[in-house]
C-alpha cells in the first residue's frame, strides 16, 4: 500500500501509540482487500463499547488511556442501556455504570457520544462524495443512498478510522462498485415505515450483497420511509447502498445507476411480496404479547411527532408495555418541544441510547457475571419494522408480531394487538 | 510434512488440529459465545467446537456485527487460533481477527479439504501478504 509521509508517521509511532495501533490495523485491511491507497475521511459512526459485552467498553478506555483523539467528526453507536431513564426499562444499575464509563472515554475521546443508530436525526450529515465509516450498517446504507456519502459496513475498525482520519480506499469508496446489480420493478401501493421496511426485506433476500435499483416507487419516499428500507436491506442482505433513481446522488435515471451499462430486465416485486414479509414475522399470538416497541431504527424528530399524534388524548392500556426508542438528542428535542410529557402521560415509555434488542433483553450476549445480568422471560414483541423483528427472533429468541406503526399504536392502546391491512 | 502456500490476510502465528467445514459461516449466531460450540445449521460442523482449531471453510456470511462475536470468542478463550478460508473473508471478519491476534490466510494454494482430515496438527504463519500452512505428520504430537 502507498501511504503518505503522514500515514507512514502514524505508522511508525511519531503521532502517539493509539494512532500507530488505528495506522497499522488500517493497513493490514487494505492490503486484505487491495487498497492501494488511503482515502481522507469527513465522519466516522464509531462503536459504543458495549456493556453487554465482556470487556467492550474497556476496549474504550484503553484507547482514551492511550490518548486516542478523533481527527474527524465522530457519532456513537447504540449502546446496551439507557443512560438516562434505565429505571424505566429494568437494566441491572451495574450495567448502567459499565455503559457510562464508555461515555466518560468518548468523551475524553472527543466523540459525540450520540448513541444512536440513527445518527442523521441528531445531526451527523454527511453530504456527498464524503468518504466515511460506520459501525452501523443502517448508518452506512443511509449515508450511501440518501445522503451520497461513501462508506463501507464496517466493524470495529471506524473507531481507527476516526483516529486517524484514513481509511483503506476499497469497496464502496470507490465509483465502480457503486452502480446497481439488479434491477426491482416495484408495483406496490406503500404507505408508512413499515411496508418500506418489509419492502427492503424482501429485495434484500434477493439481492444479498449486491446494490438493488429501485423503480415504480409510488412517490418519493420520506427520508423516514428511506431509512426504514435501507435497515431492512442492510439486515435481510449485506447492502450497503440502494439507488433510487432520482433520489440517490448522484443517479438520475435506471440507464445511470448501472454506470452506462447494460440495464438487466427488472425483477417485479407486488404487494403479496410486501405482505408476505408481515407474515414471515407475525409468529406469536396475537392475544398475549409482552411488549409493543416502536422505534427501529430509532425515531426521528418526525416519527416522534407522529407517534404523539396517533396518541392523540388516548392512553395505552393498563398493564401494555409499550416503548418508543431514540436518540438522546431526539429525546431531548421532544421533551423541550412539549411532546414528550404527553407521549409519558399516555403510558408510552421512551428509551434513548438502547432498544429492546440491544439491551439487556437479548440472550446472545456474554457479560461480565459480575454484572447480574438476567433477561427477563419474554415471549412476543409487537415490532412496526422488520430489522426489530429480525434481531427479536435471533438475539431475544421470542416470537413477533409485525404491523404497521399506526397499528402498533392501535394495539398498545387496546391491549389486542392490531394486524396491517394495507 | 506438508507445507502449502496461502494468501496472508491477518498477520500471526498458530498452531492446533484441523476442524473443517462445507458451509459458509457468519460468527453472528452460528458460534456460541460461550462455549466455541457451533450452534447455527452448518450440517458438516454439527456438534463440533471451534475452540483451539484451525478453523477450515470456503467463506464468511455477511453481518456488520460478525467483528464483535468473533472478538468474543477470543475475550471468552472460545476462538479459533486461525481461519483458512477460500475466499478473503467480510471486512467485519478481518476487522475482528486483527483486534483478537487470529491469522487469517486464503486461497491456499492447494484445497485443503481430502488433503486432511479434522484434527490433523496444522501450523501456520502469516507475514504481511505470505501465508504458509504446515500440515505436521500424526505421530509429531
Amino acid at each position: 500500500m502507498e501511504l503518505t509521509r503522514l500515514e507512514n508517521e502514524m505508522l511508525d509511532g511519531a503521532h502517539g501509540p493509539a494512532k500507530q495501533r488505528a495506522m497499522a490495523g488500517l493497513v493490514q485491511l487494505g492490503r486484505a482487500f487491495g487498497a492501494p491507497r488511503m482515502v481522507e475521511i469527513g465522519y466516522a459512526h464509531i462503536h459504543a463499547g458495549m456493556a453487554l459485552y465482556l470487556e467492550d467498553v474497556e476496549l474504550m478506555e484503553e484507547l482514551a488511556e492511550l490518548g486516542a483523539a478523533m481527527a474527524v467528526p465522530a457519532s456513537v453507536n447504540i449502546a446496551n442501556a439507557d443512560t438516562v431513564n434505565w429505571r424505566q426499562t429494568g437494566a441491572p444499575e451495574k450495567l448502567v455504570r459499565l455503559q457510562r464509563r464508555a461515555t466518560a472515554a468518548h468523551h475524553k475521546m472527543g466523540s459525540a457520544c450520540t448513541y444512536t443508530c440513527t445518527p442523521y436525526w441528531a445531526g451527523h450529515w454527511p453530504t456527498w462524495n464524503t468518504h466515511m465509516t460506520s459501525i452501523e450498517s443502517t448508518v452506512t446504507v443511509f449515508c450511501n443512498s440518501v445522503l451520497g456519502a461513501k462508506s463501507n459496513r464496517d466493524g470495529f475498525f471506524a473507531v481507527y478510522a476516526g483516529i486517524t482520519g484514513r481509511y483503506p480506499l476499497f469497496g464502496y469508496h470507490l465509483d465502480e462498485n457503486r452502480r446497481g446489480t439488479q434491477r426491482f420493478r416495484i408495483d406496490a401501493p406503500l404507505e408508512g415505515t413499515t411496508d418500506y421496511s418489509c419492502l427492503g426485506f424482501h429485495v434484500g433476500r434477493i439481492v444479498g450483497e449486491g446494490v438493488p435499483v429501485l423503480e415504480g416507487l409510488p412517490a418519493r419516499p420520506s427520508l423516514d420511509e428511506l431509512d426504514a428500507l435501507g435497515a431492512a436491506l442492510a439486515t435481510s442482505g449485506g447492502v450497503a447502498l440502494f439507488i433510487v433513481p432520482g433520489v440517490t446522488p448522484p443517479y438520475a435515471d435506471v440507464p445511470q445507476a448501472f454506470g452506462g451499462g447494460p440495464v438487466p430486465d427488472a425483477i417485479p416485486v407486488g404487494r403479496a411480496d410486501v405482505d408476505a414479509v408481515y407474515d414471515y414475522f407475525c409468529t406469536g399470538k396475537t392475544g398475549a404479547f409482552d411488549i409493543v416497541h416502536v422505534g427501529c431504527p430509532h425515531a426521528s424528530f418526525e416519527e416522534i411527532k407522529h407517534y404523539a399524534a396517533l396518541l392523540g388524548d388516548r392512553r395505552v392500556r393498563e398493564g401494555v408495555e409499550f416503548w418508543i426508542t431514540t436518540s438522546r438528542a431526539v429525546r431531548t428535542m421532544a421533551h423541550e418541544a412539549g411532546l414528550l410529557g404527553p407521549l409519558e402521560q399516555a403510558g408510552a415509555k421512551v428509551i434513548s441510547d438502547t432498544c429492546p434488542i440491544s439491551c439487556h433483553f437479548a440472550r446472545t450476549t456474554s457479560p461480565d457475571p459480575k454484572l447480574g445480568v438476567v433477561p427477563p422471560p419474554i415471549r412476543t414483541v409487537v415490532v412496526d419494522s422488520a430489522k426489530q423483528a429480525k434481531y427479536v427472533r435471533d438475539m431475544i429468541r421470542c416470537d413477533t408480531l409485525l404491523t404497521g406503526t399506526r397499528e402498533a399504536v392501535e394495539t398498545a392502546l387496546t391491549g389486542q394487538f392490531v394486524a396491517r391491512r394495507a | 510434512m506438508i507445507t502449502l502456500k496461502a494468501r496472508g490476510i491477518v498477520e500471526g502465528r498458530a498452531r492446533g488440529p484441523a476442524l473443517i467445514g462445507d458451509e459458509a459461516i457468519s460468527f453472528l449466531g452460528d458460534v456460541d459465545i460461550g462455549s466455541g460450540r457451533i450452534v447455527g445449521d452448518l450440517p458438516s460442523l454439527a456438534n463440533a467446537s471451534v475452540r483451539g482449531t484451525v478453523l477450515i471453510f470456503p467463506y464468511t456470511r455477511g453481518s456488520a456485527g460478525a467483528w464483535r462475536f468473533l472478538y468474543q470468542l477470543f475475550k471468552h478463550a472460545n476462538h479459533p487460533v486461525a481461519l483458512i478460508t477460500a475466499t478473503v473473508p467480510d471486512p467485519s471478519v478481518v476487522q475482528g481477527a486483527i483486534l483478537a491476534g487470529i491469522p487469517i490466510l486464503c486461497e491456499p494454494e492447494r484445497p485443503l479439504k481430502g488433503l486432511i482430515g479434522n484434527g490433523a496438527r496444522v501450523a501456520v504463519e502469516v507475514t504481511g501478504a505470505r501465508g504458509l500452512i504446515t500440515i505436521e505428520p500424526a505421530d509429531s504430537r
